[in-house]
């Protein structure tokens, strides 16, 4: 039998670690079946991580789930006599396993099913296979670029911007040295496929980026990842150095004349370095701000050279698509959009995590088949896509179907695949204030509109979010973002007033009564309400009372109690541990 | 290869390497911009040089985008016109400073006192004589006669005393004429329009001077034997001597200006027949006419109006007085009238005011020598009766009062203590409680109610298409001379634009201020004012010798280096200032938190940063870096809280050269190199 732990930054934060070790322990004991103990990345259900899959001798894989160490030596057990009634508590129900089974796996085909720190088991599973088949067949880069165009495959980082059109681009500059540089500063709050597929398959990265040097004629290679991403950066660098060892990359590649070298460059956290020429500018050693375009870093990029940029999960896409063909990619989607996309599902969620669909399915088909719908019998209320960038679609665009196009007329973007959802108790305008505080910080500085106009925003959400919002600060706030999508210089000052501009659009009522009446619908902005008990409901529990951390709650045992108003920093503690619903936000 | 476009119209030519507004700068079309400077690498940050391009969704940034061959280009249209207005309107949202200093803001005609002052304490007199002209005509005669409102806002007083501002500008302005260097007017060539103005006292000489600047013919018309108003017939030779005020009228004269005295409208000139020869009017009447107290006795022989006592003086007259006077009200008028009672010969003067000297509206300075000169002041007292025998004045009987609850105009009220009365003996009483106009020969549509003429105050025109009006005879009433001729100098503006077929309307000017406390100045060393030499009380009596010198060179000096210099060093470099006014900004659009930073020395005492001015258009680090080779400045920190800094203080300190291309190229105030001065002062 064969255990595999899954053991991506998700897993190993769930106690992967210590599940892994305690098996360890064990097989390092005594291991009479012969365990064989093996890891693997993300295999993206965060909702049922540690995740360990057991594989019999027949190659059957039993999923278990929501392991803990105290599992460890059942499963120890299991896996020695080959009974697994000894394990079928923690055995994946068949609802749970709907989560997978309804998705298209291309990005994540190997995510979370084979040994990211083996360059071994990515060759058994059909890797470095693309690369070698363009080199051994002598495709020229115009038939690699053909196969990327057929596919229709455009920038899955946010934008879409068609893929083969800038390899073309890059290829055809001049220039005596060419860069291909890969975005894995993903930056979005919420996303998180970059770093799944770089833990999980960092060879089909670095297969994807060779084809990509190979099209545009680049020598050198770059992957800049955040510096957040530990353990990405340990397994990329991993993955560099044995493709190097075994020849993937390096001088005369597979015994061609192709040469080309991967480094890392971690970046220092700014989320302007996801923006492309911000990011060549972090690369260069400067502060991180970016560039007017044109030039296009197709013309004059990394150290004014012609550079191609893509993100992780474009290039994860590559090597499938000349394994595949591009017509196999291409009868994945819609019109417009072609093949899979991956989303990080995430927020009031009931089943959250790493989800690839084809192009075409409906938000909906993701929220509720997938994700298996609202957590806590809630009222699905808005979904939030492309982060900072995007917008809030709200239950009645639910049918909405993904697709770039179809998504930016909802004025939210596909950006790189962040899905926040949200319920009923969500504050809308508190959401966009979320949104607008981190760009109005993320800002480079560098550029008037996004500085101050942000910041301006958010002044006025702040406002809005306490109860002091005036008359004539939906259009004030409506004014700035029209002003800064005018003016500013790049896509992250651009689009920022997105999260504000859908709320205003889908949730105006909501901002209205955040003006006019001072009143929070959603009972989320604290300065807006109250915590109450009803008496009536209060059985004197005393539940509320032991966590609320300011003592505002009195009331003798088994005798209804009250909070005091003035006392109150309106937590939601008592809320939370009241099980008789006797806690009322007003 | 070249291509071709057009940009407002005008055809442009482009080589590959031009941008938009490298192209269109060389065509002499403007764009705007803070943050292009040709040494450095095109960076596109302010956002101001935005243009519209026709079938182009998206505005350009004209400093980095290329032309391409057919383009139509606007820099005018009106979504440019916004977008750049809000990018202006952004950066003063969080843009803390004084563009000009408190003294010049104060000054109704808009003086640039800081300027002047500071070119005084450089020994350039004729350029401070020059900076005054761009305000007005009359430096040493306003700098004699000023009540001096910039004096009263000056920051200095937050040290010790204001700065001595009007003395100063007397003095520049006699110490060119000592030199025999006397100012000459530049005026623009003819346009071929004339301007006739009705009255030559200060508010009519002063747009006569600025129309005539203009290019326009002007003719004054007066009905005085001489120009200058009522700094001639108002104003006693003691404080204003009248071979000053001759020397300042010839200037303007000398600049083509005609002068024709002795006609009065309505019956030499007929108003009419002005308006029909002349492409514009302007009516500058003045106020004449002292307002009557309404008290029982006014007709008896010796009680005068103020103004046509000191009037009669003017001309040259000794008006006959008794040896006890009585001057009525509390102003600059009253006091000109009991020091020239004093003058004549009078042996007891009083003046008659129902509330106290606190509420006294003339200056402190002109009570004080009043009262030095033997001036008996009646505070809370108020004439019921003027009574006399034979028709002739012998005395007059006035009510005692005290304060009451403060009025409209937030001065307590003076009410009657009942029963209270005062019997004195006078032989005159001089009326000064306040003056209006006599527009004899004016159309009457034109008048208020009160008979001055009405004008609305952004354009000066009066109800009749080619008629202006500005200065006391106008809506506000009268004043004092500087607000006379401050609205002249904005009235000659409109009249311009009219002439000119322009907008007529006047913007008012938008200055970036802020607020200052006294314990910014807590470590200044204290220096009082320079006191004016002059006249001793005993001196003045029974003459009308001017009662001050004039500044010695080395008092000019000494004072004018007593400047806190609180306006901007770079107002008149600055682009970003430009651009507000040009643009029209609404400042408040945006209004949020504003940065309220130190001025820090950034790169060694030489140069300083103040991030509270900067736009962080980055020339200074760029210049440093790509024109320099060195990287001494660099940005920290994000979003609002972006600064510009040294970037490692240390190396800056001891390697920079001060070369001051960083302070050069910055767009505003925010980079400034210390005077040597200064510096010598901070190493001490």
């Amino acid at each position: 039998m064969r255990i595999v732990i899954g053991e991506g930054s998700c897993g190993l934060a769930a106690g992967a670690g210590g599940v892994h070790e305690a098996l360890q322990k064990l097989v390092d004991h005594d291991n009479p079946a012969g365990i064989e103990l093996g890891i693997t990345g993300c295999i993206g259900m965060c909702f049922l991580e540690p995740i360990v899959d057991l594989y019999d001798n027949d190659g059957e894989l039993h999923r278990l789930v929501k392991v803990q160490e105290k599992h460890a030596q059942a499963i120890y057990d299991a896996a020695t006599t080959g009974d697994l009634s000894l394990v079928s508590k923690l055995l994946i129900s068949a609802e749970d396993e709907e989560f997978l089974s309804k998705q298209t796996r291309v990005a994540l085909r190997d995510c979370g099913v084979i040994d990211p720190e083996s360059i071994d088991d990515y060759i058994a599973h059909g890797g470095y296979a693309a690369i070698s088949k363009i080199l051994s067949t002598g495709m020229t880069q115009e038939d690699v670029i053909q196969q990327i165009d057929i596919a229709g495959l455009r920038g899955r980082g946010g934008a879409g911007f068609s893929t083969a059109f800038k390899w073309r681009a890059a290829r055809d500059s001049q220039g005596d040295q060419k860069y291909l540089i890969c975005n894995a500063d993903e930056g979005d709050p919420g996303a998180f496929m970059d770093r799944a597929v770089i833990e999980g398959d960092p060879h089909s990265l670095i297969e994807g980026m060779l084809i990509g040097a190979y099209s545009i004629g680049a020598s050198e290679g770059i992957v800049y990842v955040r510096a957040e991403y530990p353990l990405a950066i340990v397994r990329l660098t991993k993955a560099i150095k044995d493709a190097t060892e075994r020849g993937y990359l390096g001088n005369n590649i597979c015994g061609s004349d192709f040469s080309c070298t991967l480094r890392i460059k971690a970046g220092a956290g700014a989320f302007v370095c996801g923006e492309e020429t911000a990011l060549i500018e972090s690369l260069e050693g400067k502060r991180g701000m970016p560039r007017l375009k044109p030039p296009f870093p197709a013309q004059a990029g990394y150290w004014l050279k012609p550079s191609n940029i893509n993100n992780v999960e474009t290039y994860a896409n590559v090597a499938w698509i000349i394994n595949n063909g591009g017509e196999a990619f291409a009868a994945m989607g819609t019109e417009n959009s072609k093949g899979t996309k991956v989303f990080a599902l995430t927020g009031k969620i009931r089943r959250g995590g790493l989800v690839e669909i084809p192009m075409g399915k409906t938000l909906r088909e993701v929220i509720f088949d997938i994700g298996g719908g609202i957590r806590g019998g809630k009222e699905f209320k808005a979904v939030q896509l492309g982060g900072p960038s995007g917008g809030c679609v709200p239950a009645s665009k639910l049918d909405t179907v993904i697709d770039y196009n179809e998504l930016s007329a909802t004025g939210a973007i596909m950006g790189s695949g962040g899905m926040v959802v949200m319920d009923e108790s969500t504050c809308m305008v508190s959401m966009a204030r979320f949104f607008l505080d981190f760009t109005a910080k993320e800002s480079c500085g560098k550029c008037v509109h996004c500085r101050l106009g942000t910041k301006r925003m958010l002044e006025i959400l702040d406002r809005l979010v306490q109860g002091k919002g005036e008359e004539g600060d939906i259009e004030k706030l409506e004014d700035l973002c029209y002003a800064i999508k005018d003016g500013a210089l790049c896509g992250l000052g651009q689009t920022a007033p997105n999260p504000v501009l859908t709320t205003i659009r889908y949730f105006r009522d909501e901002l209205e009564a955040h003006i006019r009446d001072h009143r929070c619908p959603a009972g989320e902005c604290r300065e807006l309400i109250s915590y109450s008990i009803n008496p009536d409901a209060c059985v004197g529990c005393t539940a509320c009372a032991r966590q609320c951390p300011v003592k505002a709650i009195t009331g003798a045992p088994k005798q209804a109690h009250a909070i005091d108003q003035d006392v109150c920093i309106k937590c939601g503690n008592c809320k939370t541990a009241c099980r008789f619903g006797a806690v009322e936000v007003a | 290869m070249s291509i071709t476009y057009t940009i407002d119209g005008v055809n442009v030519t482009a080589e590959p390497s031009d941008t938009i507004l490298t192209s269109a700068t060389r065509a002499g079309v403007e764009i705007p911009t803070l943050c292009f400077d040709a040494r450095t690498a095109i960076y596109g940050a302010c956002g101001i040089c935005l243009v519209e391009v026709e079938g182009v969704p998206k505005l350009l940034r004209a400093c980095s985008a290329r032309p391409q061959e057919g383009y139509v280009v606007h820099t005018d249209s009106p979504r440019v016109e916004r977008a750049r207005k809000t990018a202006l309107e952004l950066l003063l949202s969080d843009h803390t400073g004084d563009c000009r200093g408190p003294c010049k803001l104060n000054c109704p005609a808009l003086t640039d006192c800081q300027k002047y002052v500071g070119e005084i304490r450089e020994g350039r007199y004729k350029d401070a004589v020059s900076t005054i002209y761009q305000a007005f005509p009359f430096p040493a005669s306003i700098g004699h006669v000023c009540p001096h409102p910039c004096e009263d806002a000056c920051r200095r007083q937050m040290v010790e005393e204001p700065l001595s501002i009007a003395f100063l500008k007397a003095f520049a302005a006699d110490k060119i004429e000592a030199d025999g260097d006397p100012y000459v007017v530049q005026c623009e060539p003819s346009t071929g329009k004339h301007v006739a103005i009705v009255g030559g006292g200060p508010a009519g000489l002063t747009a006569a001077y600025f129309l005539r600047r203009y290019g326009h013919d002007v003719t004054i018309y007066d009905k005085q034997p001489k120009m200058g108003g009522m700094l001639r017939y108002g104003i006693p030779e003691y404080r204003l001597p009248k071979a000053v005020l001759d020397r300042e009228i010839k200037i303007i004269a000398d600049a083509g200006v005609q002068m024709i005295n002795d006609v009065r409208l309505g019956k030499d000139l007929d108003f009419d027949d002005l308006r029909q020869r002349y492409d514009a009017v302007l009516l500058a009447l003045g106020a004449w006419k002292s307002y009557n107290m309404r008290v029982p006795g006014e007709d008896l022989e010796g009680v005068i109006g103020g103004i046509e006592f000191l009037e009669q003086l003017g001309l040259g007259e000794r008006p006959t007085i008794g040896e006890r006077v009585a001057v009525c009200g509390g102003g600059n008028t009253a006091m000109d009238c009991c020091r020239t009672a004093v003058r004549l010969g009078a042996k007891e003067v009083y003046v008659v005011y129902r509330r106290t000297r606190a509420e006294m509206p003339a200056s402190d300075v002109e009570i004080d020598e009043a009262e030095e000169e033997g001036v008996t002041f009646k505070y809370l007292t108020n004439p019921i009766e003027f009574y006399g025998k034979d028709g002739r004045l012998t005395g007059m009987k006035l009510q005692i009062m005290e304060l009451g609850e403060p009025d409209a105009s937030g001065r307590r009220r003076p009410v009657p203590v009942e029963g209270a009365t005062e019997d004195i003996a006078i032989d005159n009483v001089l009326m000064a409680i306040g003056q209006g106009a006599n527009c004899e020969g004016v159309d009457g549509e034109l008048l208020t109610q009160r008979g001055t003429i009405a004008c609305d105050d952004m354009t000066f025109r009066t109800a009749i298409d080619n008629v202006f009006a500005a200065g006391d005879v106008t809506n506000r009433g009268a004043g004092i001379a500087i607000e006379a001729i401050a609205e002249a100098q904005k009235a000659a503006f409109c009249i311009n634009n009219y002439l000119e077929g322009d907008e007529v309307r006047r913007k008012i000017p938008y200055f970036v201020t802020q607020e200052v406390t006294p314990e910014e100045f807590e470590d200044r060393p204290k220096q009082n004012r320079e006191k004016m030499p002059g006249l001793s009380p005993e001196e003045r009596r029974g003459n009308f010798d001017p009662i001050y010198f004039g500044f010695s060179e080395e008092q000019a000096l000494r004072e004018a280096s007593r400047c806190l210099e609180c306006g901007c060093h770079d107002y008149y470099d600055c682009r970003l200032i430009r651009f507000a006014n040009a643009f029209d900004i609404d400042p408040d659009r945006f209004a949020g938190i504003k940065h309220d930073r130190e001025e820090v020395p950034v790169v060694s005492e030489v140069i300083v940063h103040d991030p509270d001015k900067c736009v962080l258009c980055g020339l200074c680090y760029r210049m440093c870096e790509q024109e320099v080779g060195k990287t001494f400045l660099g940005l920290y920190n994000r979003g609002f809280s972006t600064v510009v800094n040294p970037m490692v203080p240390k190396e800056a300190r001891e390697f920079c050269a001060s070369c001051l291309k960083c302070v050069e190229a910055c767009p505003t105030g925010a980079m400034k190199s210390v005077p040597a001065v200064e510096r010598v002062t901070q190493i001490v």
